[in-house]
């Protein structure tokens, strides 16, 4: 099906070089060296779920625990070291607003380089075109090269295409950091609509409010490894004991 | 086959995004310049007096036509020289995005290719006026030109791509590069004739100098555009073969090894 993702024992391996052998002189000289074993990081260890179309997940963890690394690994940007995961679907990252911005491209050669990024052709993004400029809320700025954008501008208009290519999997990581309060509310709304027309959702935050809120399934990372899957207000209360950290104000389940 | 056709498959799925980049390319580079474009076509010309003041007047090399000889060797072999200079950073200059969005690298790199196909297309202007200036009026050989710009566009595409993926596991690439195609192109019958190669005394530096990839590949512009009939056979297969081994082979490479980049960035 359409927006279904599955992970099978994913493991994802860094190898930390110390001395990053980036040249030739570095190759031959550290030939010997070479012999010694690189320090390897594993990122994430046999990590294994499935998600159904339609599902909305939330990811939690301390910082470091492995989270970018799986979205990157659901986003097909790299590959695990070991297992499988199988993503089916067009996948819309919103990693990182504005990934794909050229500075020097007007925002509205912008929304279809970001567009062609996702495979959509200029049609499609043709017909798109108009909501994301009124969403973006840039109105003749959009004729505008993009370095002159202020970073409200910016996130406002990587969000507004993001969340109009209609992915069937979208992946949110900490994006509504940035933009001042109400357009974070409507961003919350907009994410609320795509929730409710059945797409699969990745959430991550570091807000536990929003995540009990639009997630029906969290899961939370450990040192690289999946240590719960489950409904949102267990999963926060092991994120927080593995954290050993309660704040007080958030004792009483905020859902 | 399938190991090839898939990622193939995918490149075409993305050919929009291709042209947007090769776009995004052109407008970026003669953004703020009063000539525009105009530099496509100023460039080679300049290039051509400069060469034919130092190879027909100084030295006197002796080649009828001069003009029309140089450039119809030099436009091809800046393809090849500056598509696979420039490809070598476009993997390490795009990682942001490779970092990010999964799309099929090879799309930088072809990107390049791309944007500097266009010089060469837009540049055979000057070179067909410059044919009319010195006395030889295009024929109907030009029309080789048609399959000798693919035969280049192939070779220069491997080598783009070997050269982009080799530049992300070793830096000094980008020095060695400037060298090795320095070299290459004293060595390539481009300021010369091929016939003064024929005349060297060693017959085995003939014989590795026949060996060089780019040769036939100039020669089929050079025979087309300079002499005005077709290339021999023997010439085309060879191109044919040094563009198909250059593109085969410089594709799988970049397929085997293109998953591991994004650990040397």
């Amino acid at each position: 099906m359409r927006g279904a993702l599955s992970f099978e024992h994913v493991s994802m391996c860094f190898r930390m070089h110390r001395e990053k052998v980036n040249t030739l002189k570095e190759a031959v000289l550290g030939a010997f060296r070479h012999l010694k074993e690189p320090d390897e990081l594993w990122a994430l260890r046999g990590v294994s779920f499935q998600v159904q179309r339609g599902e909305s997940v939330g990811l939690i963890g301390h910082n470091g625990s492995g989270k970018s690394t799986l979205l990157k690994i659901a986003a097909g940007v790299l590959k695990p070291t070991e297992g499988v995961a199988t993503v089916d679907g067009r996948v819309s990252p919103m990693i990182e607003l504005a990934a794909g911005f050229d500075p020097d491209l007007t925002g509205r050669d912008n929304i279809f380089l970001n567009g062609a990024l996702m495979g959509y052709s200029r049609k499609e993004m043709a017909k798109k075109y108009e909501r994301i400029v009124e969403f973006s809320e840039l109105g003749e700025l959009i004729d505008m090269p993009v370095k002159n954008y202020s970073s409200g501008m910016y996130a406002r208009l990587g969000f507004a295409i993001a969340a109009d290519v209609e992915p069937e999997i979208l992946i949110i990581d900490e994006v509504l950091a940035v933009g001042d309060e109400r357009f974070q509310a409507k961003c919350m709304d907009r994410i609320r609509e795509i929730r409710v027309s059945g797409c699969t959702i990745f959430y991550v935050s570091h807000g536990m409010g929003s995540v009990a809120e639009l997630c029906s399934r969290v899961l939370v990372m450990h040192h690289g490894q999946l240590v719960f899957d489950g409904a949102p207000e267990p999963a926060i209360a092991r994120y927080r004991e593995l954290q050993g950290f309660t704040p007080h104000s958030a004792l009483a389940g905020n859902a | 086959m399938t190991a090839l056709t898939r990622p193939v498959a995918e490149l075409y799925r993305f050919r929009e995004l291709l042209s947007l980049l090769i776009g995004r390319d052109l407008k970026v580079r003669y953004k703020r310049s009063a000539l525009g474009m105009l530099w496509t076509l100023l460039n080679p010309l300049l290039q051509m007096v400069v060469y034919t003041l130092v190879f027909s007047t100084i030295m006197r090399m002796g080649v009828p036509g001069y003009p029309v000889f140089l450039l119809s060797g030099l436009l091809p072999w800046t393809l090849i020289a500056v598509s696979t200079t420039s490809s070598a950073f476009s993997l390490l200059n795009n990682q942001g995005l490779i970092r990010k969005v999964a799309v099929p690298q090879a799309i930088y790199p072809l990107a390049v290719v791309g944007s500097k196909l266009v010089d060469l297309l837009f540049s055979l202007l000057p070179l067909a006026l410059i044919a009319l200036l010195v006395g030889r009026t295009p024929s109907l050989s030009w029309l080789f030109v048609i399959p000798a710009v693919v035969l280049a566009t192939a070779f220069t595409t491997g080598l783009s791509l070997v050269f982009s993926s080799l530049t992300v596991f070793f830096r000094d690439m980008r020095h060695l590069i400037d060298i090795l195609f320095q070299v290459w192109f004293y060595l390539t019958p481009v300021l010369y004739p091929a016939s003064y190669l024929e005349k060297l005394p060693y017959p085995w530096v003939r014989r590795a100098l026949e060996l060089n990839p780019a040769a036939p590949i100039i020669r089929c512009f050079q025979v087309a555009i300079y002499e005005g009939r077709f290339p021999a056979p023997a010439t085309v297969a060879a191109a044919s073969v040094w563009a198909g081994l250059s593109l085969g082979l410089g594709f799988a490479a970049f397929q085997r090894v293109q998953d591991r980049h994004i650990h040397y960035f």
